[in-house]
């Protein structure tokens, strides 16, 4: 399962890359800093899940690229991953998102991917 | 019979005479009597008049205090209505501030708790380079969210007007000197113009403070050639510190020095930043009865100035 992050914090890219390096059948498929940049990772990578930031170096935020990157890989499910608390009843109204995660829930990135995407947990 | 006509007078030997005189002088008395009751009556009306006019005075001077009471409840309700207006803009200030705090607190704190995690739960399978390079952000991050709780402790003291300060006479030109030997290695490019005898009436730490940001802001947002000016203007001293960047949007100039407040510019997207560094200056300065303010340099760039008191003796 291709993974798409769209972050601009490099040690965040870094935290999630190595979150999905623990289960062999997710690869991170390509990194972006910016919602812009991530639209066309996204039309020629294809992920089948995008862990998407909210405050993203370029015009547009998060939670207003969620639609756009749903229009660009309809089957994607998309997380949105933030340290903006504020953002859980605004993100669970918005119908292109999947998934709301605080940023200091990490621990739970990878069981919430496994969910998702319907792989669900390694078997031991 | 002219006697018998007379028997009265004659009788009573005039005391008819007299007894018509007495009831004259009764009659005459009574008057008297009946022209002193209304004297006393006309005094009593009078009296009573001067009782209403005293009670009319009264009266008005009563409806004048009344009035002025109400004006002053009206004057007292503006002042409560603007102080509820300032307070309303406070409280939503706070709630801006709590917001963008606890997501620039949350930011560093998400790679520390998550990279600590990792260490935890994978430490035996983690191979020597990651487990290093984990602690390595771990500490980075500690020192960003360590500054950052500096930052917003330090905003808190200055709304609260409870900074520690000491301020003593400094030397200018060593403080800068001190100021750019901290900046690392962009700072070594950075032209400097300040007579050796200006000298200021700051606290230290917060003069240190307050040119290490206007640096940092000139490395960050502007281009070079950076430069630092110093120059004695009346009983004050200004130091301009002055970049070749794109300089702040128009629109932007009036919000520069509040907290938070961040323009929305292509290099503010690429750097981060928290916002609070030139509330802080500002704060600074002004508890140390400087002021801060922003002018473009022209043709382009930036000019972020800082006036501070000047030592008496200072000179140009």
């Amino acid at each position: 399962m291709k993974v798409l992050v769209v972050e601009d914090d490099p040690d965040i890219q870094f935290l999630i890359r190595t979150v999905f390096s623990y289960d062999v059948r997710f690869s991170v498929a390509g990194e972006a800093a910016s919602a812009e940049d991530g639209f066309e990772l996204a039309r020629s990578s294809e992920p089948g899940l995008i862990v998407l930031d909210h405050g993203l170096a370029g015009e547009l935020k998060g939670i207003d690229a969620a639609p756009k990157f749903k229009e660009v890989v309809p089957n994607a499910k998309i997380v949105l991953f933030t340290a903006h608390a504020e953002l859980r009843v605004p993100a669970g109204d918005e119908p292109a998102i999947d998934a709301f995660l605080l940023k200091t829930d990490s621990a739970h990135l990878l069981p919430l991917a496994q969910r998702l995407t319907g792989l669900g947990p390694l078997s031991a | 019979m002219t006697n018998s006509e007379t028997p009265v007078l004659e009788a009573d030997g005039g005391a008819g005479a007299a007894n018509y005189g007495k009831a004259i002088l009764n009659i005459l008395d009574d008057f008297g009597e009946e022209r002193n009751r209304q004297a006393d009556s006309l005094r009593a009306i009078l009296n009573v008049l001067e009782d209403i006019d005293a009670e009319k005075i009264q009266l008005e001077a009563n409806q004048k205090a009344i009035l002025n009471v109400l004006d002053d409840f009206d004057e007292e309700r503006a002042r409560v209505k603007e102080a509820n207006a300032d307070l309303q803009a406070v409280n939503e200030a706070m709630r801006g501030f709590v917001a963008v705090a606890a997501h620039d607190l949350r930011s560093p704190l998400a790679s520390i708790v998550g990279f600590a995690s990792l260490l935890n739960a994978k430490w035996a399978t983690l191979i020597e380079e990651d487990r290093r390079e984990f602690v390595a952000t771990i500490e980075r991050q500690s020192q960003n969210m360590s500054r950052l709780v500096d930052d917003l402790l330090t905003l808190s003291s200055i709304e609260a007007g409870a900074l520690n300060m000491r301020p003593e006479l400094i030397v200018l030109g060593d403080a800068i000197e001190r100021c750019l030997e901290a900046g690392g290695g962009d700072a070594a490019s950075v032209s400097v113009s300040c007579s050796p005898d200006l000298a200021v009436l700051v606290d230290p730490h917060d003069l240190g403070r307050i040119l290490g940001n206007y640096l940092q802001n000139a490395f960050k947002y502007g281009e070079p050639p950076v430069r630092i000016e110093a120059v004695r203007v009346g009983d004050s001293v200004e130091v301009r510190v002055l970049d070749n960047g794109p300089g702040v949007p128009p629109e932007f100039v009036s919000r520069l020095f509040t907290k938070f407040a961040r323009a929305e510019t292509a290099n503010t997207r690429v750097q981060k930043g928290t916002g609070l560094g030139l509330s802080i200056v500002r704060g600074l300065a002004e508890a140390n009865g400087g002021a801060t303010r922003y002018e473009p340099n022209a043709p382009n760039g930036s000019c972020f100035v800082v006036r501070l008191r000047a030592d008496a003796g200072s000179r140009w």
